[in-house]
């Protein structure tokens, strides 16, 4: 597993495109925003969340949008499953590496900006903590599309994995009423943190098999 | 034919809503089968992935363009019943948005396995689609009790009462079945001509070509 983790996180830090690239959508989506509409302080900050909502969604599939395209057209993909006989491990450092080296910074540009926007400078914790936990949810939904098209095309990707995004995405926005209005987030990042467990656990598993399917 | 004609022409108007409740006829039987077709393909795809039945698959592919018809059916009636009851076509409700994700997944299904030439593979991976999308049907069944929606709970209910009065609900079941049967037919038909497809090179069916 160790092995894989390492592997993962040097192939991901030198391919500049599929980590620099959301982090940089992020940035450009969350500056264009206020300057394209002219709006007050007041409904900046009510409009901020939907804004990093969209913004995450997009962050999100771009930066899994070729997730094994490249391991399953070099021939890594086959070989690392003459080595491990499944690819539960390989799945899930993938995840681990793309929410640590992609997700955590999505999280913090969304928390930072988040102050530019109104937002109350007591809820940089919350709002970073509630974008991690989304991008967990929102990268092993994709993993999982992407697993599927493999090679097929972005629009299959998203047809295959949005669907199952959309509860994600209610969730999220319950989450951010929350923090709006300050009552029961507690419960909310406690369903999301159990939910990303349990995806964490069971996303390997199916995103496994479609891969599977793609070498047999 | 039976069911739409007791429940267009014949049963009484309702209190509140007039004449524009008689789309619920058509909404209600095609939205009940949207689910169903859906929960039939996620049975079928788990004979498939499981026991490798190869007519699970056929199955499934032959039922996804009739349950996205069928959703798409329910969603626009609801649409067209939206606008005497709620003054707008459409609301980003939870029952709406779940609708919407179904319709969503069936083009899913679709798309996924047109897009593979090699059909053993697309069979497998639409299996796994189908499996991971059945999750989407019990938040559709209880979307109307988990969230405050604008959509209004079920009338109908198998275990207790039905705020339905019988003169509109023995019409609505003969709509329900009707439409069962109906969708029982486009699927037998439709079954048949893609395993001959798919089986074109066979000795048996080259018989019934």
């Amino acid at each position: 597993m160790f092995r894989l983790l390492k592997t993962e996180s040097f192939k991901l830090s030198n391919k500049l495109k599929s980590w620099l690239g959301p982090l940089l959508i992020m940035v450009l989506v969350l500056i264009a925003f206020p300057l394209s509409i002219d709006i007050s302080q007041y409904d900046l900050e009510k409009f901020y969340f939907s804004i990093i909502v969209v913004s995450l969604l997009m962050t999100s599939f771009v930066a899994t949008e070729g997730m094994f395209e490249e391991d399953f057209e070099d021939g890594s993909l086959e070989q690392e499953f003459l080595i491990e006989k499944d690819f539960y491990k390989l799945v899930l450092s993938k995840i681990i590496v793309y929410v640590c080296l992609i997700g955590i910074p999505i999280a913090f540009i969304g928390a930072l900006f988040s102050f530019a926007n109104g937002v109350a400078i007591g809820s940089f914790a919350k709002v970073f903590l509630l974008l991690i936990l989304s991008n967990l949810l929102l990268f092993n939904l994709f993993a999982f599309g992407n697993a599927l098209s493999i090679n097929k095309g972005a629009m299959l990707g998203v047809l295959s994995s949005l669907p199952l995004a959309l509860p994600v995405i209610i969730l999220l926005g319950r989450a951010i009423r929350s923090i709006q209005f300050g009552d029961g987030f507690s419960s909310i990042i406690a369903l999301m943190f159990g939910l990303g467990l349990i995806l964490s656990a069971m996303m390997p598993l199916i995103i496994s098999a479609a891969l599977k399917t793609h070498i047999d | 034919m039976l069911g739409w004609t007791w429940g267009l022409l014949f049963a009484p108007q309702d209190a509140v809503q007039g004449n524009s409740y008689r789309i619920i006829f058509l909404h209600v039987p095609s939205v009940i089968f949207a689910e169903l077709v859906y929960f039939f393909m996620a049975i079928c795809a788990l004979m498939h992935l499981v026991w490798r039945v190869k007519l699970a698959a056929y199955l499934i592919k032959s039922a996804a363009p009739i349950g996205a018809m069928i959703t798409f059916i329910g969603l626009f009636s609801g649409s067209i019943w939206g606008i005497p009851t709620w003054g707008t076509w459409w609301q980003w409700d939870a029952r709406i948005t779940s609708t919407l994700i179904l319709f969503i997944m069936y083009l899913g299904i679709l798309t996924l396995h047109g897009s593979f030439s090699n059909l053993e593979k697309a069979d497998r991976l639409m299996s796994i689609l189908v499996i991971i999308g059945v999750v989407n049907i019990p938040i559709i069944k209880k979307s109307v009790d988990w969230w405050s929606t604008l959509h209004q709970p079920a009338s109908i209910s198998v275990s207790g009462s039905t705020s339905i009065d019988p003169s509109m609900l023995y019409p609505l079941f003969i709509s329900v079945i009707g439409l069962g049967f109906t969708l029982i037919s486009l699927g037998i038909l439709s079954s048949r001509s893609y395993i001959l497809s798919r089986e074109k090179n066979k000795k048996w069916a080259l018989k019934h070509v």
